[in-house]
């Protein structure tokens, strides 16, 4: 596809802000973190070259919610509530948290609530400049600079002025009004030397590939998987702001009135929770704790799932390692896992 | 393109009192998700399993919305004046005809320290009586008793992050990885970067497993153990001796008794093998900066607070306090219980712990609030269940707790509570307690309100309103001044919360330095925050303790009230799980915290379990001299043999049917840590 | 497969007790499809306010929509399904699974059955199927107690038709005691030779000492099939809660060959 030259981002944002629901990461007063909020005045002066920053949570909850209705029952039919989502735009995501989208588009293919709200979200991605803090993107093909096919717009900056690639379909009749003058042919090839150079400024990771590794090669014992199970607080926390995990439980609530009508959602769920398999029976397959933690190590670095996603299933932002109470997250549980092979 | 209403505000987690910051995301009203806070002092970006489902406890499900009002055994909705009326014509007869010491009032350790403070003011000013309390009665009434009396003060003496600066950290009698997830987190963290661990309790907890040395003492025999550690400590010369010279008293006396604990005699007592005990001894006295912390397993005794004095002794003759990283460090349960009993929502004091019956106290306060300040001493919450069985207790309002859940012996609870002319009760939804009320009244949750929570390192936190209360519900501090008007009190018509912490700040030296604004700047204020140290205090007792110096007090063990006995065979402890908090109004919303643990469950060791032909799911009687309850059984070694444990929060099999009333003489404390159970298999259909 | 996560109607018309705690359903469908179940697959049924569960058909739907399933009372969902009156409206999904009984690669083998308590049911289906098929087919089924034991009349009816041995836990008088492995060599004699492939369902700890059993007896993992259960809160491949190493066993299973259930427990 073309590149285009676009000048001002508030542009491109006014632009899409016309038919468009705007999203972007922003602070609260009081405080430094992100958080995915409506935008209604314009974007932030956050993206180009300043220290990169992920938000807090990843925009996970647009496409999948914590929390989401099923259907409603009322009395007589089971009734589908799809949700109805208003065209929205998510700009300013970095390109970890497109991998984990991609990931999850993949996954929930076929579940139509999902793609209700998927099919009614344009995602507007940057190009990393800097590593973030805590973040290894590098390592497991999630960054730092967007994936092909994994944004509608990608943005890089280019100076005081932008490079902007059309990446899809949607993301191209998005910009077709702007009549934005093509980009100079030499960028596209300089933006592929400059992820390298990015690539670079990481710290080092040999932690992180030598745990892949030994998860991969089945080198952990079960006692030792057993021992850092104890330190799991089962507290949901990695599991909730991981952008690629999507287990959820179904619970039904009555509603008000007739006695037996009632409406099922789903919400997130958690592999590290105790009973995450435990049977009515009382037979529990992933009884111990140390079993569990292995379930999610696997889930998001094992081999056997790339053929599905192309990648795996950890996109390499660190949020697991920032929130885990029992210093389990990912870079202490790789150390652990290289300083005790 | 309009945008849709979605924020983030930032408030308290409302589960345990580590107080940590949470993020709430609110979608149209609704809250929906929560968010960790990375740049909370406490928290660091971490929650535990209960602050990230704090979204379900939120749910309008099941909220009550409107006042309700008992007729025929049924409740019927009916408006704030009508609710109102029936309180205040109840409230009034009963006055006139039985002096306002019939009357009394249960504050919350879950609401915020606005409400606590408008209740105990309620209960001074408009009732006219010294009777209001609430559950840290049964949480840590003997911390506050016993450190008192030995350094001055009962809150913790350090810092949360005294934590990472500790070269030893001693649990004692608690779970933190269970109970105060987030700080028993920062405690794993802290042993992996290298800092000892010891841990004390009969059950091999988690902390316990990863210790460095645990001493899995019988239950009920902490100071045996601990006048063992401080005999050894003695004969070894590990003992501080310039810190007992210098900021201690009463040493002669300790060492007198001490000596009757020789560690042959310590070793039989608790179980705990002697080479151990010398390792402990060792351990503690030797290190650096010892953190020790504790809970229930210290408190919920008849010993209780000699308990707590047990551990202040062992603190003091080893100078293992008022220096960073070294202190003494009571782990306060709810959210608020340190707020609560600061606002004094308890008999004995007056906000700040002046003594209610203090004469220039009660001058204070009486011209404060333009009153006249009840000379009578006030009932503690038994004394108001004994006294309305008794006759002599008639009106009582319940500020969001659940007594017949949460207390010892719940039918001696239910029967005081039915025998009650007018018990009103302040909720969110239908608990075991509010079933049993006359009228309820709709209370807004913690998402809902303005306020301060103070957590267990004193730290006074702002709570923010995210959402509206669902229906007519209000806060507390609301509805008590409109109710206090209507009994002819105009003293608590406050515009806003922030007014009433300005009230209650300006009547309590801790709180003195504070305000809203200040405490919005660095993620609020630890107390003392007054001209001397506005700026808060992070360590206590450094210089001097609050009361001068350290108190020695001597104290003996004593076996717990009910031991087991033939009839009666196994011991029976009360725990708490990790997934749930108190009575299970909240947690118990969350579908996945829910799923986590049956409604009741019974721990036993396979041992026991053997004996019995129980296996895991075996469906159990279990009776005490009180009461039966049937449940079904865990098998684990995580508990010593001979002892069973329960946790209290299901009202489907609650343990407190089963448990004692005997109390700690000091502070009135039930012995829910122990009592004599036995165990029948039930044949299921 | 449907891939709705919304209930279709169906009618409980008709239930009777089969064994201790366990009965006997006939549910009907409300708009029958003309989809076709094969023999292990499984649906889910809602209880209006209750949730949802997962159990295997005892019969596929006829041209009415009519079918079978034995259930057995453990926990809410269940305790309110004994509740429940004939005629109730109740909620269905389903078919699940892919991971089916093979009955195509095993009809003309000799097959053994082996069914322990209340995985009786999810073998129905393959025994029916190979009965059709006229295949040499034998059941050992084990159960704690005579009470325990489950699908008294097709039992009756299988026993007219196979070769059949029922053992107990706890066997009183003349009852067979043992599990159903202490009672290979009876089966082999009244099939008249070794069997040469296995189908079982019953307690995981069960079928794993069958699969263990039949793997040392043959020196290989190839004809041994079970069914497993685990939590699910979809059925198609989507909670995350009956992962079985990099499978879930709502799409890949419930029927897993031996060999592949080893290769996935192994897989973390």
């Amino acid at each position: 596809m073309k590149s285009y030259l676009l000048d001002s981002l508030e542009n491109l944002f006014q632009h899409l802000a016309v038919s468009h629901k705007m999203f972007e990461p922003q602070s609260i007063p009081g405080s430094e973190d992100l958080h995915w909020l409506p935008s209604p005045k314009g974007p932030t002066s956050r993206y180009g070259t300043s220290k990169q920053v992920l938000p807090l949570a990843p925009a996970k909850g647009f496409l999948f919610p914590e929390r989401e209705l099923l259907f409603r029952f009322d009395g007589q039919t089971f009734i589908e509530t799809l949700p109805e989502v208003a065209p929205q735009v998510l700009f300013g995501l970095q390109s970890c948290d497109l991998c984990a989208i991609a990931y999850q588009d993949q996954f929930f293919r076929q579940d139509s609530y999902y793609l209700a709200r998927r099919k009614a979200t344009i995602l507007v991605g940057f190009d990393c400049l800097t590593p973030c803090d805590g973040g290894f993107c590098s390592t497991v093909d999630a960054g730092p600079f967007v994936r092909d096919g994994s944004a509608d717009l990608i943005l890089h900056p280019k100076g005081n002025e932008w490079l902007l690639i059309p990446a899809s379909e949607q993301g191209l009749n998005a910009i077709q009004t702007l009549n934005l003058p093509p980009a100079p042919a030499e960028w596209r090839a300089e933006r592929e030397q400059q992820q390298a150079e990015v690539a670079k400024m990481f710290p080092t990771d040999s932690h992180i590939r030598t745990g892949i590794e030994r998860i991969n090669q089945a080198t952990i014992s079960a006692e030792q998987w057993q021992r850092l199970g104890l330190q799991c607080l089962t507290c949901s926390g990695c599991t909730s702001l991981c952008p690629t995990c999507s287990c959820f439980t179904t619970f039904d609530t009555k509603t008000e009135g007739e006695s037996n009508t009632f409406v099922r959602e789903r919400c997130w769920d958690s592999c590290l929770y105790e009973a995450f398999q435990r049977e009515t029976s009382g037979h529990n397959p992933s009884k111990e704790a140390g079993e569990r933690l292995q379930r999610y190590w696997f889930h998001k670095f094992s081999d056997h799932y790339v053929d599905e996603f192309g990648r795996y299933g950890c996109i390499g932002c660190g949020r697991c390692e920032e929130t885990c109470p029992g210093g389990i997250g990912v870079h202490s549980i790789m150390r652990r896992l290289e300083k005790e092979s | 393109m309009s945008n849709p209403s979605k924020k983030v505000i930032n408030t308290i987690c409302p589960y345990c009192g580590v107080g940590c910051g949470i993020g709430l995301q609110v979608s149209d009203g609704t809250v929906t998700g929560v968010e960790p806070l990375p740049q909370h002092p406490v928290s660091q970006g971490m929650l535990c399993v209960k602050g990230w489902s704090s979204a379900f406890a939120l749910d309008p499900y099941d909220r009550i919305k409107t006042p309700l009002i008992k007729e025929n055994g049924h409740f019927r909705p009916a408006s704030w004046s009508e609710a109102y009326q029936l309180i205040v014509d109840s409230f009034q007869a009963i006055k006139q005809e039985h002096g306002p010491n019939a009357l009394g009032l249960i504050a919350c350790a879950r609401a915020t320290n606005e409400d606590c403070y408008a209740a105990q003011k309620f209960a001074r000013t408009v009732l006219g009586t010294h009777n209001i309390d609430h559950c840290a009665r049964i949480c840590h009434s003997p911390s506050v008793a016993g450190l008192r009396q030995t350094l001055g003060s009962g809150a913790m003496t350090n810092s949360i992050d005294d934590i990472e600066k500790a070269d030893l950290l001693v649990i004692f009698g608690c779970d933190p990885t269970e109970n105060h997830s987030v700080l028993g987190g920062r405690m794993i963290q802290a042993q992996q970067a290298g800092t000892k661990l010891l841990v004390v309790d009969p059950r091999k907890t988690r902390l316990a497993k990863l210790a460095d040395l645990h001493l899995q003492l019988n239950l009920g025999t902490n100071i045996a153990l601990i006048n063992g550690l401080i005999n050894i400590i003695f004969s070894n010369g590990w003992e501080d001796k310039t810190f007992i010279e210098e900021r201690c008293e009463n040493i002669d006396a300790l060492r007198k008794k001490v000596a009757g604990y020789p560690p042959k005699r310590v070793a039989e007592i608790t179980g705990v093998p002697v080479d151990q005990l010398h390792a402990a001894a060792k351990m503690y006295s030797q290190s650096e900066r010892t953190f020790l912390a504790y809970g229930m397993g210290i408190t919920q005794y008849t010993s209780g607070t000699n308990n707590v004095i047990a551990i202040s002794n062992l603190t003091l003759v080893t100078g293992q306090i008022g220096r960073e990283g070294t202190g003494i460090n009571p782990l306060r349960g709810q959210n608020n219980v340190q707020g609560a009993c600061d606002m004094g929502a308890l008999p004995n004091v007056f906000p700040g712990y002046q003594e209610a019956l203090d004469a220039t106290s009660q001058e204070k306060f009486g011209t404060a609030w333009k009153c006249e300040i009840p000379q009578q001493k006030g009932l503690t919450s038994l004394g108001m269940t004994s006294e309305a069985l008794n006759g002599r207790f008639q009106g009582m309002i319940i500020m969001g707790e659940d007594p017949v859940v949460t207390d010892p012996d719940q039918n001696h609870v239910l029967r005081a509570l039915e025998a009650l002319d007018m018990l009103v009760v302040v909720e969110l939804v239908m608990t075991e307690t509010a079933k049993v009320a006359d009228v309820i009244l709709p209370a807004a949750a913690f998402a809902e309100k303005d306020g301060t929570f103070t957590n267990c390192e004193r730290r006074v936190q702002r709570v923010r309103a995210a959402i509206p209360p669902p229906g007519d519900a209000k806060t507390d501090w609301q509805i008590l001044g409109e109710l206090a008007k209507l009994l002819g009190y105009d003293g608590m018509q406050w515009p806003n919360a922030e007014a009433v912490f300005d009230e209650l700040a300006q009547l309590t030296p801790l709180y003195q330095g504070m305000s809203y604004d200040k405490l919005e700047l660095d993620n609020g204020l630890q107390w003392p925050c007054n001209d001397a140290t506005p700026d808060g205090t992070k360590l206590l007792h450094s210089g001097q303790f609050s009361r001068g110096k350290g108190r020695l007090i001597p104290v003996d063990h004593t076996d717990p009230a009910e031991m087991p006995d033939s009839d009666y065979p196994l011991y029976l402890t009360t725990t708490r799980l990790h997934y749930h908090y108190g009575c299970g109004s909240m947690t118990r919303k969350s579908p996945l915290l829910e799923r986590e643990t049956p409604s009741g469950v019974l721990f036993i060791h396979p041992d026991d379990a053997r004996k019995l032909s129980i296996q895991a799911g075996t469906l159990l009687r279990i009776s005490s001299r009180r009461g039966e309850v049937e449940t079904r059984a865990v098998v684990t070694d995580d508990l010593p043999p001979g002892t069973v444990a329960m946790p209290y929060h299901f009202k489907e099999a609650p343990s407190n049917l089963l448990t004692n009333t005997a109390q700690d003489p000091v502070t009135k404390m039930p012995e829910l840590k122990a009592c004599a159970v036995k165990i029948e298999v039930v044949t299921e259909q | 497969m449907n891939l709705s996560m919304t209930p279709q109607p169906i009618h409980l018309v008709d239930q009777y007790d089969d064994g201790d705690h366990s009965r006997h359903y006939t549910f009907q469908l409300a708009q029958p499809t003309s989809e076709q179940i094969q023999p292990g697959q499984f649906f889910t049924l809602t209880l209006a306010g209750f949730g949802e569960a997962a159990f295997t058909y005892l019969t596929a739907p006829d041209e009415q929509g009519r079918f079978q399933a034995l259930i057995r009372r453990a926990g809410v969902l269940t305790s309110q399904l004994f509740k429940t009156e004939t005629g109730t409206l109740l909620g269905y999904r389903g078919p699940f699974g892919s991971g089916l009984w093979p009955i195509e690669e095993i009809k003309e083998k000799r097959v053994l059955l082996i069914a322990g308590g209340i995985g009786l049911p999810p073998l129905a289906t393959a025994i029916e199927a190979l009965l059709a098929n006229g295949s040499d087919v034998g059941l050992i089924y084990g159960s704690r107690d005579y009470a325990g034991q489950v699908l008294k009349q097709e039992r009756e009816r299988w026993q007219q038709q196979m070769p059949m041995i029922e053992t107990f836990d706890q066997a009183v008088g003349d009852q067979l005691s043992g599990t159903p492995l202490d009672h290979l060599d009876a089966i082999n004699q009244q099939l008249g030779g070794e069997v040469e492939a296995v189908l079982t369902c019953g307690p995981e700890v069960m079928m794993q000492a069958v699969g263990r059993s039949f793997t040392d007896r043959w020196q290989s993992t190839d004809n041994i099939w079970l069914a497993l259960e685990r939590r699910m809160h979809c059925g198609i491949g989507l909670c995350g809660h009956c992962y079985l190493g990099s499978s879930y066993v709502c799409t890949d299973g419930p029927v897993y060959r031996w060999r592949e259930f080893l290769k996935q427990q192994k897989v973390m």
